[in-house]
């Protein structure tokens, strides 16, 4: 198939309309307005609804409203737009309903700053929204990696009756490279499903989809909710292992500052260092394994490479690491980008100086 | 071969659309590019920066320190755009919107009268192709044909008139690049 050359933010625009996306509501916020502005345009020729919601409150509960009658509903946003959409998320994961969102990461916290940035790590997994829900959290690193997930997300979604995010930084957003989208995929005639609102297949019922249960009803879903967890720890963990067989240091990067963190692995290689790069997919769940199965006896020490000051996944690797070996971080934040020369220069010095 | 181009300016001269324009050809003539902007918040007068990365073998980073070529096209990106430009590249200087001396002697510098060149042609719209064909003149950093052909296909709507006028652009730069390099 033809290669085209598409801007981030549009090209998961239509990788979602080809993944069977037919309801979008957002509003507008740097870097991620060129997904609703395509989608504005495009949605309606496939028979789709955009709407540009009032604000980020009213975008995300019209998400809740289209996914309870079974369409397949998107939103995005960015960094201070996802807190204003965080009880909304809440909600949906209590109601088990399916929703693709979308985070193009900026500067924070706050307001922050509009350039790119990967400052809601800990948000996106462990707490976007309050009651200790979780989702599968992907961490895409190019166009054609982004298009890829959010074309299945819509599946993953409907699959576990939770929303699913696609965290992204601003750089993936605005940046246009090469890349090949998929076929449209078939829908059935109507969105309905069993469980949706006032249908169940074949006649009208009386369906409730809720975010508030009785105490013991509530634990129930609770308890549920691990088992899905678990599940996903399982099947859905999703992780680039690069040059790490023989490697005695090891980068953690996901994301934008995986390609630059693999540009630095490429160089260093070529004089005579033993490095590798570990690159969560799913940031949520994280891929274990593949940091606590390092080869201790070799390993010097990993090194946690973000666009965030600090580095915010660290936690989730030292739990990995468990002392055998040293984590180090290096970051550029609030809208600063990492660049391939200084990483690999900072990437060097804790090498050779053991800097922390 | 891998070549970082950066093409800075203020907001409205053209900068991000020359520079998709430039990437996209690349991909469309069977290379591989990227296409990072960088902007402020405002819509016009604010500066613009974009980076353009062409290569015949896959990107891994499109994050680079520095690059090969840069093309400024005002005083403000001139001085804030010059220092990340590496030792021995090339710098394509608008010189009718730059006016403090060069500081830098360890890069090749190519002054172009972009503005001054574009009214003659009869639009000053144009200007930011002529600086392009500096660049590409001066490096071959890509095939100027290729570059053409996307150039046609992105103004045939516009007119038969308008692809030539942008032909001739085009051709004004390369030519001054291409004196440049021999010089």
């Amino acid at each position: 198939m033809a290669k085209e050359f598409m801007k981030g933010n549009e090209a998961i625009g239509e990788a979602a309309v080809r993944g069977g996306v037919r309801f979008f509501a957002g509003y507008p916020i740097t870097p991620q307005s060129e997904l609703p502005e395509y989608l504005s345009w495009r949605l309606p020729e496939v028979g789709g609804c955009f709407v540009q919601g009032e604000s980020e409150v009213a975008s995300i509960n019209m998400v809740y409203g289209a996914a309870a009658t079974g369409v397949r509903a998107m939103t995005g946003s960015s960094s201070p737009g996802i807190s204003l959409k965080s009880e909304g998320i809440s909600y949906l994961s209590a109601a088990e309903l399916p929703a693709v969102i979308v985070n193009m990461q900026r500067g924070g916290p706050g307001l922050g700053s509009i350039q790119p940035a990967q400052q809601d790590y800990l948000q996106a997994t462990k707490a976007a929204g309050h009651g200790g829900f979780r989702m599968l959290v992907f961490a895409p690193y190019t166009v054609q990696e982004a298009v890829d997930i959010v074309y299945d997300a819509p599946e993953y979604a409907e699959r576990d009756r939770s929303p699913v995010m696609i965290l992204m930084d601003g750089c993936l957003g605005t940046m246009m490279e090469e890349v090949e989208l998929p076929p449209m995929k078939e829908l059935p005639e109507s969105p309905c499903k069993p469980w949706t609102v006032g249908y169940d297949g074949t006649k009208r019922g009386g369906h409730l989809i809720t975010p508030i249960y009785p105490e013991a009803g509530l634990e129930g879903k609770n308890k549920l909710a691990v088992q899905r967890t678990k599940r996903w720890e399982e099947n859905d963990v999703r992780v680039e292992e690069f040059m790490v067989d023989d490697a005695e240091w090891v980068i953690v990067a996901y994301g934008m500052s995986a390609r630059v963190a693999k540009q630095v692995v490429l160089d260093l290689r070529e004089v005579g260092f033993k490095i590798g790069l570990i690159r969560p997919i799913t940031l949520f769940p994280f891929p274990k394994k593949s940091i606590a199965n390092l080869d201790y006896t070799k390993v010097k020490g990993l090194i946690d490479i973000e666009m965030s000051i600090p580095a915010l996944m660290r936690e989730d690797i030292e739990l990995q690491v468990l002392g055998r070996a040293p984590v180090y971080e290096y970051g550029r934040s609030g809208g600063i980008l990492l660049d391939d020369e200084s990483t690999k220069a900072a990437v060097r010095k804790i090498i050779e100086g053991g800097e922390q | 071969m891998k070549f970082t181009l950066i093409i800075s300016g203020s907001g409205g001269q053209g900068v991000m659309s020359i520079g998709m324009s430039l990437a996209g050809s690349a991909v469309e003539g069977g290379m591989h590019a990227t296409f990072m902007p960088l902007y402020g918040p405002e819509q016009r007068g604010g500066s613009a920066k974009c980076t353009v990365i062409v290569s015949d073998s896959e990107i891994v980073s499109p994050l680079p320190k520095q690059s090969d070529g840069l093309i400024v096209m005002n005083e403000t990106s001139f001085k804030k755009f010059t220092p990340e430009l590496k030792p021995g590249g090339v710098l394509v200087r608008n010189i009718n919107r730059t006016t403090s001396a060069l500081k830098r002697t360890d890069i090749e510098v190519v002054d172009v009268p972009a503005d001054d060149l574009a009214h003659e042609l009869g639009s000053d719209k144009i200007a930011n192709i002529i600086l392009i064909g500096a660049m590409l003149g001066y490096s071959g950093m890509l095939d100027p044909a290729v570059f053409m052909a996307s150039l046609e296909h992105k103004f045939a709507a516009k007119g038969a008139e308008v692809v030539e006028l942008n032909r001739k652009a085009l051709d004004k730069g390369l030519e001054l690049g291409r004196a440049a390099k021999k010089a």
